[in-house]
């Protein structure tokens, strides 16, 4: 479970003056459920995959605070990593290693003996069906594959929690399809799975709960229904347009 | 540990699948460098140093005019040939290097007590044709001061009288000049092979694990950032390690075939001395380790690292250039520098020198130390959020 409080971060504007600063993520709060996925739906430069990169205890909010199953993620920041599997975009893969040593590397740097990483990958290549390229070298893969690589990298040490970056980027439908699958497959068994995207139609397939975030603040945070409903929009592009505070006639 | 092992252990197999890695690691610095520097040197040293003792050929214009000179020559290993006719030509063409003309009224003026005329045709544009130019005139000079001698005993001079003063020069330092650009050129190269044998694992693991988007999800992994970082560390000073070692080994099979003359007499470099030189400037794998490391770590991409590295490239040269150019006394202060001194200390490894401990100890804490602090640079910059940006 993720919960994050009025999380906010600057970074310092590059070519810019010395203490220009540009507020990425204003103030950020919203709640991922387990056994739930949460979709982080917002436009390019909204404060998404900083967002991610706070909760993933990879960068130090300016203010604010977030927990992963009650562990701080600024002050318990070791414990915390422990309980998330974390998916970048492009999935971040080693070319010049296999998919199995990929994730044998993976396994290794969270702690794991050396018999118990076998049976984790034939696990794992089992679930993501990727027998057939477990022994090629990542170089030449197709998007497909290198998420499938990435996300069994990330479920390695069995985290409870899931932070996938816009994983769809690039796939083609049948891909889509199938991570669509899993990722609903492992909430079932559990999992918090927090999810990001900029695609309206895949949030509203997939997401039990949806965070809208424009402008480094979450404009609105409710189930499909609860959005729909205070947006009074039926369509969610129209909604989300209306959440974010944009009136329809002009956007459209 | 564990942990340390598998990163160390996945950094060596990916660089070493990388072939740029690996040619820079194994090959560039460790054999070619060490070669193209050692066999132009050798053939440089060749083209400048006169060998009074090889037998070589004159040709000679009129040697018939000169018997007592073509004999002297014929003492001193030359050996007197008559001249084509095309000389000039044939200087030109380089097909021969060096001609000598003795003019018709050469025996006439010689006898008279006056100045005899000799022309030395040579071409300059040549190195070679100079050299033949420069041993022919210091033999004429030698033949010069013998019949001065001689005219002046039998005007009853004593020929010390012009003879004012008499020069003794001693050269005290160890080989000369010659000898101490050879000294240099062990450091320099073992220097330059572990920087470019560092070079391309410093930047794949940092800045490239950065550009391909995988230093994210590893530094999301439960374990601590400088753990990490120190496992990249390690297997970055292996590499540089193991060019370091293979330059040694070039350097030991290149310098056996020098002729020993190069090395001015007084510079020993067999595998021994250069092994000893090895395990002096071991301080520097470490040193030049985490200076790539934090290079690498500072920089946003590929690009850019390469960028800074490349300029780092000179740093092996500096000391190099300030050595030939500024006269350092071999001071403490130059013992601490890291590179500095590291040359000094090979320098009298190669002439079987006695190194003071009290060096050797300033030379490891120096250059040590600044390992050290540069190795937390890269930790720290690790830390930082603008390692991810």
């Amino acid at each position: 479970m993720i919960i994050a409080e009025s999380l906010s971060k600057s970074f310092r504007k590059k070519g810019g003056k010395k203490n220009e600063r540009v507020k990425a993520v204003r103030d950020v709060s919203f709640t991922a459920d387990n056994g739930k996925i949460t979709g982080l739906l917002g436009p390019n430069g909204a404060g998404k995959s900083t967002t991610l990169r706070m909760l993933a205890t990879l960068m130090h909010p300016d203010t604010g605070s977030a927990s992963i199953d009650g562990i701080d993620v600024v002050k318990q920041s070791s414990q915390a990593r422990e309980k998330i599997g974390f998916l970048p975009h492009n999935s971040g893969i080693y070319p010049r290693l296999t998919a199995s040593e990929n994730i044998s590397y993976y396994a290794s740097i969270t702690g794991m003996q050396n018999n118990a990483i076998d049976a984790r990958i034939k696990e794992l290549i089992e679930m993501l069906d990727m027998g057939d390229i477990a022994d090629r070298r990542a170089e030449g893969f197709s998007q497909g594959q290198r998420t499938k690589v990435g996300l069994a990298r990330a479920l390695v040490h069995k985290p409870q929690t899931l932070m996938l970056d816009e994983p769809t980027n690039g796939l083609d439908v049948m891909a889509t399809r199938n991570l669509r699958k899993l990722i609903k497959r492992l909430a079932d068994e559990g999992h918090c799975i927090l999810f990001s995207s900029h695609i309206m139609q895949e949030v509203a397939a997939l997401c039990d709960h949806i965070a809208i975030i424009s402008e480094g603040t979450i404009a609105m945070a409710d189930s499909l229904g609860g959005i729909r409903e205070r947006t009074r929009q039926e369509d969610l592009e129209d909604a989300f347009v209306v959440a974010i505070g944009e009136s329809l006639e002009e956007s459209a | 540990m564990n942990k340390l092992i598998s990163i160390f252990k996945k950094e060596i197999l990916d660089n070493v699948r990388d072939r740029r890695s690996l040619f820079f690691a194994v090959f560039y610095g460790p054999v070619l460098l060490p070669l193209i520097i050692a066999v132009s040197m050798f053939g440089s040293y060749k083209q400048f140093a006169i060998d009074f003792e090889e037998i070589s050929e004159l040709p000679v214009i009129n040697a018939e005019l000169a018997p007592n000179l073509v004999d002297f020559l014929f003492k001193n290993n030359i050996d007197v040939i008559t001249a084509p006719d095309n000389y000039e030509q044939a200087l030109r063409d380089s097909d021969i290097e060096v001609v000598l003309k003795i003019e018709q009224d050469y025996g006439e003026k010689l006898a008279a007590g006056k100045p005899a005329p000799l022309t030395l045709y040579s071409n300059d544009a040549d190195k070679e044709s100079g050299k033949a130019a420069r041993k022919i005139t210091t033999m004429l000079n030698a033949y010069e001061r013998t019949i001065d001698s001689l005219r002046m005993q039998t005007r009853g001079i004593d020929p010390d009288i012009f003879n004012s003063i008499a020069i003794d020069e001693v050269d005290v330092s160890d080989g000369g000049l010659a000898g101490q650009m050879i000294s240099s050129l062990f450091p320099f190269l073992l220097i330059m092979s572990m920087v470019t044998g560092g070079f391309y694992l410093a930047i794949d693991t940092t800045a490239g694990e950065r550009e391909r988007n995988s230093l994210e999800p590893l530094l999301s992994l439960p374990i601590k950032r400088e753990l990490l970082v120190f496992g990249k560390y390690l297997a970055l000073v292996f590499f540089i390690t193991i060019s370091a070692v293979l330059t040694v080994i070039t350097l030991s099979i290149v310098f056996k075939f020098m002729p020993t003359e190069v090395f001015a007499g007084t510079l020993h470099f067999d595998p021994l001395t250069l092994f000893i030189g090895l395990l002096l400037a071991s301080p520097l794998i470490l040193l030049i380790g985490s200076l790539l490391m934090s290079v690498a770590a500072f920089t946003r991409s590929t690009k850019e690292a390469q960028t800074y590295l490349g300029i780092l490239m000179v740093l092996p040269m500096a000391p190099f250039f300030l050595l030939q150019f500024m006269n350092i006394k071999s001071a403490n202060v130059i013992m601490l520098m890291p590179m500095m001194s590291q040359y000094k200390l090979l320098e009298k490894a190669a002439k079987n020198e006695t190194i003071e401990s009290m060096h050797l100890l300033l030379s490891f804490a120096g250059t040590l130390g600044a390992a050290a602090l540069l190795l937390m640079l890269a930790f720290w910059l690790y830390r930082q959020d603008r390692i991810l940006q």
